[in-house]
Formats: C-alpha cells, structure tokens, sequence
C-alpha cells in the first residue's frame, strides 16, 4: 500500500480535534463525557424500544433505532452500564415485533433493502458480542429473525453482483456496500450457511467493476465512496481477497484524501463540510489503519463484530 | 421577489446552486424551462443540485434524484409521490433576461 500512516495519522488526529470542536452541534449534551451522552441518548428511547429522528419525534423509525442501538450494544463493550444494557434489549424486542412476515422491515423513508439492512447491522453485532446481554431463548428469535432478515437481502442480489432498487437505488452502488458489508457477518456465524461468502465476492466484484478512475464511485459521491471503500476493506480482509481489492481501496482513499476541505468532508467535491460526512471520514481513515494491520481479525473487531 | 440570475447564464441542460437569503437554491434549466427547489432533500439534506433528472415511468422527464439515498422530486411542484416529505418548490418571474424567486 503506497498510502502511508505517518501521513495519515496526523489527519486523524486534526479531524478528531475539529470533530470534538464541533461537539455541541451533533451532541445531546453539552459536555464530551462518553457515559453522560449515551445515557441521554437512552433517556430519549420511546416506550416501544425505538428512537424517532429527533429527540422530541414521538414516532419510532427502524433506521433511527438501529443506529442509536448499534452505537450503544458497542459503547456498552466498554461502559458495562445496567441502563445501557436495558435499553439494548428493548431495541431487540422493537425490532423482533416490527418485522414483517417476508423477513423486511419497512420504513417509506428507505428502500426495502435499506430498511433491512439497518436492524440486520445491529443484529450481526448483538450475535457477536451480545450473549452478555439476551437471554438464550432470545437470542435464538434474534438468530430466527435475522437469518430471514438476510434471506431477504440475499434472494434479491442480481447476476452481476450488484443490489438495485429502481425507486431508490439504480444504481446500485450505495446499497451494494451496505448490503456486502451486513451479509458477510453470516459467513462468520453461519457457516456460510446461506452462501454468503460467494454473493459477497461478487459484490465485491461489481463494485471494482464500476469505480471511476479518478478513484471515486457514484458520480464523485463522497459519502457512497467511503461506503465503498470500508465495505470492501471489511470483506476481502475476510474473503482473502485483499490482491484484487488494494489497490481499489488505496485510490478510493487518495480521491478521499483529496476532496478534504480545510476541516472535515463535503457530500460532494468543493461542497461546504457537514459533520455527517466527516464522521464517516474519519471512521474510513480509522478502518484503514485497522487494514493496514497484519492481524486480519483486527478490522473484525474494529466494526464491533468481534469481542 | 429577489433577484436569482440572468437566465442566460444558465443554458438548456444546465443547472446552478445559489444562496438566497442563507437559502441555497438549486436552479434547473431542462427543455426551455426554469425549475428553482431548496437545494436540501428532506429526507437527509442531499445536494439536489448534484441530482440526477429522471422520468416517471415512462413520462418525459420532469423530476429530480437526490444523489444520496434517492428521492425523487417533480420539479415543478416537489413532489415526492409518496415519500413522507416533499421538496420545497419556489415561484419563480422571470422578467426579460432576468429571474427573480420569492422566498
């Protein structure tokens, strides 16, 4: 890899420095201490287990709740927090009693695959480091109800690899990433009970097929380059495809490198920065750290799908 | 009624993002006419600006893809067909050479 840590972890460092500045603007409280902010953020859980979009939304929202629940099942590794605990396992019953017969959640915000994809990411990591947290009898319906959540997404892959959603997602590029990334965890639990590793590869595949040459995929899509690149990063570090994906990666990563304003990232090139996108840049520059490791399970670990 | 731009420093087929106000206003000239929606999609404030126009079905086409997550606007009136929002559409005069917006 010809992209250096000595050049990238003093971006890290300034990032996180401007991204902890900006601490009021994407915060619930008004101080950076980790055990205060998820309590406020478990104190804004609605009765049935869920999170609305914003704290005074009294509806729940599946995409919102998957969020908010991965972000504390992860946090909880570390906080070991009773409240912490309960409010995962309220998030479970949510999502155990909003799935629809056919596997899917529904959310008219989202494209179906997306709806899915949302509790099946916090599913994956409850599976892997949640047994601390649910009973046996529940982790079982968790298991039932994501092995359907994931037939759902896997029954809808096209021949060339690719996911689409002709409302959402034409081209197939964004929902893609999400939906590799999500499915390769069954290889890790099940198996490859479901044959996940080979819709994976070609995943994988499809998007080398369609990056730009300038490195970027999506039409200079900031956000949707970065899911490609952590996506990938994820799954050929478990695939042992690394030859056939480093140097995709390294030029997604240059072209994400370039497109850095003075702090933090835009959505698309010479847009203003937003935090959203400079979180997610962030977290690649991490990820690709964690790749660059010669222990393979560190990048497992690093997406919380390991202990 | 606020000055927008001059109509031809947009041509058929291009498009221009423009603040108003503290507004950014994504301005589309498609097929002789003048579209003016808020720059921001509803759903997570994608750049509509960057969106790409598509049809409905097979209609001509007259709506708006926000490169993020894919909602579809009509440019003339916003709509979503069916997502729980939609865009916000501005009137736009044009006046000569000139377009002007309220907001």
């Amino acid at each position: 890899m010809s992209i250096r840590m000595d050049q990238i972890q003093p971006i890290i460092d300034r990032e996180y420095d401007y991204f902890m500045s900006e601490h009021p603007h994407w915060s619930l409280k008004t101080t950076p201490q980790h055990l205060s902010e998820y309590l406020a953020l478990v104190d804004c859980q609605h009765a049935d287990g869920g999170w609305g979009k914003m704290s005074s939304n009294k509806e729940s929202a599946a995409w919102v709740t998957a969020f908010c629940s991965l972000m504390l099942i992860r946090g909880n590794l570390s906080l070991q927090h009773p409240r912490i605990g309960e409010a995962v396992r309220k998030c479970v019953r949510y999502f155990l009693e909003t799935q629809k017969e056919d596997g899917k959640w529904s959310d008219p915000s989202w494209a179906d695959l997306d709806a899915v994809s949302h509790p099946i990411s916090f599913f994956d990591v409850l599976l892997a480091v949640g047994k601390r947290l649910v009973d046996e009898p529940t982790l079982a319906k968790v298991k039932d109800s994501w092995r359907k959540g994931m037939k759902f997404m896997l029954d809808r892959q096209a021949a060339d690899g690719g996911w689409y959603d002709p409302e959402f997602h034409p081209t197939g590029v964004e929902i893609t990433a999400h939906l590799i990334q999500d499915s390769i965890v069954a290889d890790l639990l099940l198996g490859n009970e479901l044959n996940v590793a080979e819709c994976c590869r070609k995943g994988v595949r499809k998007l080398l097929s369609v990056q730009a040459a300038d490195g970027s995929w999506d039409g200079e899509n900031v956000d949707h380059t970065m899911d490609c690149c952590r996506s990938i990063m994820l799954v050929c570090s478990v695939l042992n495809m690394r030859p056939e994906c480093d140097r995709a990666i390294e030029r997604g990563l240059e072209w994400i490198l370039q497109q850095k304003c003075e702090h933090g990232w835009p959505d698309f090139p010479g847009m203003e920065t937003n935090l959203e996108r400079t979180c997610d840049g962030l977290d690649a520059l991490l990820k690709y750290k964690a790749y660059s490791q010669p222990v393979a399970t560190a990048i497992v670990k690093l997406w919380g799908y390991a202990a | 009624m606020i000055f927008l731009a001059k109509a031809a420093e947009i041509p058929d087929g291009a498009r221009k993002l423009i603040q108003v106000n503290g507004i950014s206003v994504a301005l589309f000239h498609h097929e002789g006419r003048f579209y003016a929606l808020n720059n921001a999609c509803p759903h997570r404030q994608g750049p509509l600006i960057r969106g790409v126009l598509e049809s409905w079905g097979e209609g001509p086409v007259c709506a708006v893809r926000c490169p993020m997550h894919g909602w579809k606007f009509d440019l003339a009136t916003g709509d979503s067909h069916g997502r729980p929002e939609n865009a916000t559409v501005y009137p736009l005069i044009r006046q000569n050479d000139e377009l002007y917006i309220e907001i």
